[in-house]
């Protein structure tokens, strides 16, 4: 009875992580079946759910919106690619590199956690002072920091090939390898926003004045929830960037700040299966405009949508959204256990033994 | 002494006009709790009705310029803000995100994303030069709005009947409901007023600049969020501060900057404010009730 | 004059009031007493539009006030003097005043209306143009109802009016309920201070857990056996602890 018990309460607490990733893996298969462009959409896909749930573990769990964890995806790309381009290739198109980064000679796994390891401790560096802000203004340093970072890789072309884009990044990313990272980060933030820390942290999202009241470090943990973020929203950048073979500041710019805090906001800002339905849904949706924008035929005629139309009906989506469903399609709840599998069940299992 | 002199007044003309647009945000902050990053949109648009009314006299591209920016608030306010009226501060926060975004992308479908030229009153380019110093006539003029605008605002907010309310409002708004003061109506006219503001922002700088992309807004308005942090969140006189202050960093950065680092001005810039954030987090000027709240 | 009506409200699923009815005559002083919690504050909002009922009615003068606005029941006669004061600290007492009357337009009369308030309030003339934080506490409190009767109400509501003041202070804010009385202005008194509240009204509810438990003339209540019982959730408190207010 108590193995029984302690089952049921397994599955309670597996549900939130195994049902997400039951979700991607069942896409991932069917995709891999599928065509070139399918397998090209749920990669992106796959990426963008690492940053949404990269981003889900700060702004879930401490309720700081943040606009700048683009920032900590070009850092992530960059450093991947500098530690795993061609060394003759770095040398003509980055002599800015510092020598021991230009001759290093690691793996792409060990590059990989290079990368995100710097991400994550230039996040805890910068929320030193940012966090000493209140709420609303720290959103708004992480904004200044992201234009910052961003105006710095643009500008640098030493270290970053500057307007005139990366090229030469080797590509190794494809469907299996993003699937991988996104599960790690799917049960990453299910733990982190278990722990105690993920508690306490939540537990100042409602009032970050009663949080301090009742003294709550709150200024510690959101450093650290900031810099837990920044490790995972790197690693897809180097996913990214291994993905594309190319990288410009402008891809770690408002487009895609944009699309994965509406993939958060639409799925629900709270749960992890709101991240999950998120980018589900803002992918189908920013899918279907794309393909008006690139034109179809009706007949004869040939219909083609002007630039710009994908990012104005993502943007309604997501106004539509905060107003009409501010906590998301999941409304901040993770997937239920079925009342016929789980809940209902173990409820009467329980109430037989009383 | 002249080239210090010379620095003095290029900072205080930009130094004003980052005051007019920090101003025009925190007064929507103080009133809404609303960071309005859509507030950027408001100057690009400016921008672009001057590109569309090129050909029209002068006083007619002003006048319908500051007309439609303003229009342009009060849509805003109505359609997206008022709905949201009682939504939590990330959500509005998110919320006017999205509404930037949106514009800067119905800009690019209506205009397309290359540049374009403005080429307002190019009489005001001119430079005045004495013993030495040169100073526009957009520069003087951008001086002497600031300062009148500066003092009008100020007035209207502590002279006039509305002005009180709005601040009443600004401290305690359901308070301020409770006194039966219309929610809406404070909201409509802090809207127009921040959209008034931004109309003139857009004048000046838009014909200071020359040119126009749909990106062009975002720039400065994130100078001016940072301004209103900077200055003290909820306090209008830190607002208009803590812009002053932006503007004239950004012109002594360009001055002290060695050339290749110029390119990098911005994240001096930032960093720089970082560092007297973590020395004075609260800002130049603390609002006791609005640490409480926000 | 003011008739509620099997009013409900709820926060979530929690239950704040849960058909409560009571009614104010004209010229009455009317008190509702309760602990923490009893759901006070809440009925406050209900009356002056902060919060939307589940159900029930709330008519003055023989209209609902449910569908209006904040702002349409203060026109309608209803001003209140909300817990802990919230006068605008930022602004001057000057503006704090004229902010008071933003329902009306006569700009003569309101002048004349704050010279009178200032009459009243003769610690208030004094600090005129400081900014109101700046004030005691007791000072915010006459602030606070000045402010309230700018509006011209006929009604007015006041909620913990003597929460957090000294005893002093206290005494000074109950001799003005005493001549807003007798001016002929329509009070209803929210109060934890059970002393002081039976004192000043001619009748008086007892609130509890969202319900009413006992009502009658304050001088019934008093002398009922069960008062106790009613008010404090449970019998045998001893009767000198009665005016001890349990803050």
């Amino acid at each position: 009875m108590a193995a029984e018990r302690l089952f049921g309460s397994w599955r309670e607490r597996l549900w939130p992580v195994f049902v997400p990733v039951a979700l991607i893996v069942v896409i991932v298969v069917l995709a891999s079946f599928g065509s070139g462009s399918l397998q090209r959409t749920v990669t992106d896909g796959l990426i963008k759910l690492v940053i949404v749930v990269g981003l889900s573990m700060f702004i879930g769990n401490s309720g700081v919106v943040s606009f700048g964890h683009a920032s900590f995806m070009a850092i992530g790309a960059y450093v991947s690619a500098w530690f795993t381009m061609p060394a003759a290739l770095k040398r003509m198109r980055l002599p800015d590199l510092p020598a021991f980064i230009a001759q290093a000679q690691v793996s792409q796994l060990e590059a990989a956690v290079i990368a995100a390891g710097v991400a994550a401790a230039a996040a805890a560096l910068i929320g030193v002072p940012l966090f000493r802000l209140a709420g609303v203004s720290a959103s708004i340093g992480t904004f200044a920091v992201l234009a910052a970072i961003i105006a710095m890789i643009g500008n640098w072309d030493g270290l970053t090939g500057g307007k005139s884009s990366l090229i030469g990044v080797p590509v190794y990313t494809n469907l299996w390898i993003a699937l991988g990272v996104a599960i790690a980060a799917i049960v990453v933030a299910h733990a982190f926003q278990r722990s105690r820390y993920g508690l306490r942290l939540q537990g100042s999202r409602e009032d970050e004045v009663a949080a301090k009241a009742v003294g709550i470090g709150i200024y510690g943990l959101r450093i650290l929830a900031f810099a837990l973020s920044a490790f995972f929203v790197a690693l897809a950048g180097v996913l990214h960037g291994h993905y594309l073979g190319i990288l410009s500041a402008d891809a770690f710019f408002l487009n895609i700040t944009v699309i994965t805090l509406a993939m958060l906001v639409i799925g629900g800002r709270n749960s992890l299966a709101g991240a999950v339905v998120g980018v589900i849904a803002v992918t189908t949706v920013t899918e279907v405009f794309r393909r008006i924008e690139a034109g179809f035929t009706i007949g004869d005629v040939v219909v083609a949508a002007p630039v710009g139309l994908t990012e104005v009906a993502l943007a309604i989506f997501m106004l539509g959204i905060l107003i009409f469903r501010p906590a998301g399609i999941m409304g901040g709840n993770e997937f239920t256990l079925p009342a016929q599998l789980g809940g209902k069940r173990h409820d009467r299992v329980v109430g037989a033994q009383g | 002494m002249t080239i210090l002199l010379q620095g003095v007044l290029d900072a205080v003309s930009i130094g004003g006009l980052f005051a007019l647009m920090a101003l025009g945000i925190g007064l929507i902050f103080g009133i809404m709790r609303l960071i309005n990053f859509a507030h950027g949109e408001l100057i690009t648009i400016g921008g672009y009705a001057m590109v569309v009314l090129a050909d029209a006299p002068p006083l007619a591209t002003a006048i319908l310029t500051l007309l439609f920016v303003i229009l342009l608030a009060l849509v805003m306010e109505r359609l997206a803000f008022r709905p949201l009226r009682q939504a939590s501060l990330p959500t509005l926060l998110i919320a006017s995100f999205a509404v930037s975004y949106l514009l800067q992308n119905v800009l690019l479908l209506i205009f397309g994303g290359n540049t374009k030229g403005v080429n307002f009153l190019p009489s005001l380019s001119q430079p005045i030069e004495f013993s030495g110093l040169r100073i526009t006539y957009l520069q003087t003029v951008i001086i002497v709005v600031t300062i009148v605008l500066l003092v009008a605002v100020t007035l209207f907010l502590k002279r006039t009947r509305f002005g009180i309310q709005m601040r009443a409002a600004a401290e305690d708004f359901r308070m301020a409901q409770l006194v039966g003061i219309g929610a809406t109506a404070v909201a409509v006219t802090a809207f127009a007023t921040s959209g008034f503001l931004a109309s003139v922002v857009s004048l000046l700088y838009i014909t200071q600049i020359g040119v126009i992309l749909p990106q062009t807004g975002l720039q400065p308005a994130l100078f001016g969020f940072v301004a209103t942090v900077l200055g003290g969140l909820g306090s209008l006189l830190g607002a208009a501060v803590g812009g002053f202050v932006i503007g004239c960093l950004a012109v002594v950065l360009q001055i002290v900057l060695p050339l290749e680092l110029r390119l990098f001005r911005d994240a001096f810039l930032f960093a720089i404010l970082f560092a007297v954030l973590l020395i004075r987090p609260q800002g130049f000027i603390v609002v006791r009730w609005a640490r409480e709240r926000v | 004059m003011l008739a509620v009506a099997g009013l409900q409200v709820s926060y979530g699923s929690i239950a704040a009031l849960r058909g409560v009815s009571l009614s104010v005559g004209s010229g009455e002083v009317v008190s509702v007493i309760g602990p923490n919690g009893a759901g006070k504050s809440t009925l406050m909002a209900a009356i002056t539009g902060g919060v939307t009922p589940r159900g029930g009615s709330v008519v003055f003068e023989g209209t609902s006030l449910l569908s209006l606005g904040p702002k349409r029941i203060v026109q309608r006669g209803i001003s209140l003097v909300p817990e802990g004061r919230r006068i605008f600290s930022s602004l001057t007492v000057h503006e704090n005043l004229k902010v008071g009357a933003s329902t009306r337009t006569d700009r003569a009369a309101i002048a004349a209306d704050i010279e009178r308030m200032l009459g009243h309030f003769p610690a208030l003339r004094e600090r005129l143009d400081r900014p109101a934080g700046r004030l005691s506490g007791g000072e915010q409190q006459q602030l606070a109802i000045a402010r309230a009767l700018l509006a011209r109400p006929r009604l007015l509501l006041l909620d913990e009016p003597s929460l957090g003041l000294a005893p002093l202070v206290v005494d000074l804010v109950y001799r003005i309920l005493a001549r807003l009385r007798s001016e002929g202005i329509t009070i209803l008194l929210v109060e934890q201070n059970v002393h002081r509240a039976l004192a000043v009204s001619d009748r008086t509810y007892v609130l509890r857990t969202g319900s009413i438990e006992m009502q009658g003339t304050s001088a019934e209540l008093l002398q009922a056996p069960r008062f106790e019982e009613a008010y404090f959730g449970f019998a045998g408190m001893k009767r000198g602890d009665r005016g001890a207010s349990p803050t």
